[in-house]
């Protein structure tokens, strides 16, 4: 006779089974906690993706603040340059650039360019990026290129003192910032026209309006 | 515990939170980007809808982007073929250019700076190059002199061929601009 049963053997109890709750408990948090470190690493990514233009003291804006103080364009700086202001990124070797700087809490700002054989383009670009808006010479009227730079409320201003029915001629571009650069661009076609091409980005003219 | 948590979800945050947003602004964002054949443009990064990326981007270095209005600047970083350009190959650049009031077209580094090269002819003008009796563009850009309008190469390494149109309409249509209307770039050999 054999002596082995048949009976099934009685499972002893895992030693894990004692453990399962606080294993799923433990992966719960864990799930949750990763969940919300996604979640704050969402807001922090789009936080320093909307801050950084504010907060950044290398941009063009920041770098270029003391050229074209005095009335008129700058042309920006080359390497290795006395001042030792950076270089601008990314420029086209065929262009001149020359920068005037504006700041409007003094009043609205003229800028006047005077036109010639080579293509000039004008841009305005607000403090903390963004193109607020680009005139070409082709718009010039009698060889000038004419427009005043001021914020909303200088604009109602100026539209309260217009004469009664009559309709200005000025072009206003209203700013959301009151600082920035008017950045003038002249193509150069052919190394020989270097001299003329500076003689027109730095005739650009940036004043305080009347 | 609680600690633990706390310490855990704020290091996950900030960690991938900043370094994600370092990646993001590092180089020119996939957003706002056209491709029209080899050349791709930004149109937007010169106007008030400039998309946060690209501003960011723009903000972390000293850019002026050209203006919507002004002009537009289209950039290859491949060929015709979809490889990359090689200083170790010849291109040939070919076809036709845009209604523009000026062109230039130069080779630059990754970051848009031209490269010390012994002769100092690093970009064309439209005023400057020499055309056949078509009328259309044929550049050669090789690191050993060529015949005709050479542009020298690096005798090694990536480069990019950077085209800026001045005063051109297709500034705000630029996705709508076909490749025929673009130069092409073809890879003719390599060392």
């Amino acid at each position: 006779m054999s002596a082995v049963s048949h009976d099934p053997p009685q499972r002893r109890p895992s030693a894990l089974a004692g453990w399962r709750p606080y294993l799923r408990a433990g992966l719960v948090r864990f799930v949750m906690t990763t969940l919300a470190g996604l979640i704050l690493a969402a807001i922090v990514h789009i936080v320093t993706v909307l801050a950084i233009p504010a907060l950044s003291r290398h941009d063009a804006a920041h770098a270029y603040r003391e050229l074209g103080n005095d009335g008129h364009a700058e042309p920006v700086p080359w390497p290795g340059n006395a001042r030792g202001l950076p270089v601008l990124r990314e420029a086209d070797p065929n262009v001149v650039t020359a920068i005037c700087n504006y700041d409007l809490s003094a009043g609205p700002m003229r800028i006047a360019a005077r036109t010639g054989s080579l293509p000039l383009g004008l841009t305005l670009h607000r403090r903390g990026g963004g193109v607020l808006y680009a005139i070409t010479d082709r718009a010039a009227i009698r060889g000038t290129l004419e427009f005043l730079v001021m914020t909303e409320a200088q604009r109602d201003e100026r539209i309260a003192a217009d004469e009664e029915g009559e309709t200005s001629r000025e072009l206003r571009i209203v700013s959301d910032t009151e600082q920035g650069l008017i950045v003038a661009r002249v193509l150069q076609r052919l190394p020989s026209d270097r001299a003329d091409a500076e003689a027109l980005a730095t005739g650009v003219a940036c004043g305080l309006a009347n | 515990m609680r600690i633990l948590d706390l310490a855990y979800i704020l290091a996950l945050g900030a960690g991938l939170g900043l370094g994600s947003a370092h990646w993001a602004v590092a180089g020119r964002s996939a957003i706002g980007r056209v491709e029209v054949g080899a050349w791709t443009a930004w149109p937007r990064s010169g106007s008030r809808e400039v998309d946060p990326y690209m501003r960011a981007y723009l903000a972390r270095g000293v850019h002026l982007p050209l203006g919507s209005g002004e002009g537009l600047e289209l950039i290859a970083e491949r060929d015709d073929a979809g490889q990359a350009l090689d200083g170790r190959c010849r291109y040939r650049l070919s076809g036709a250019t845009p209604t523009t009031r000026g062109w230039t077209i130069g080779i630059t580094d990754g970051d848009g700076l031209p490269f010390r090269l012994p002769l100092e002819r690093t970009s064309f003008t439209d005023s400057e190059i020499v055309r056949p009796e078509d009328g259309g563009l044929a550049i050669i850009a090789s690191s050993t002199p060529e015949a005709g309008n050479w542009l020298p190469l690096p005798s090694s390494g990536r480069f990019q061929i950077r085209l800026r149109l001045y005063d051109t309409p297709i500034s705000s249509q630029t996705g709508e601009t076909r490749a025929s209307n673009l130069p092409r770039i073809m890879r003719v050999d390599c060392r």
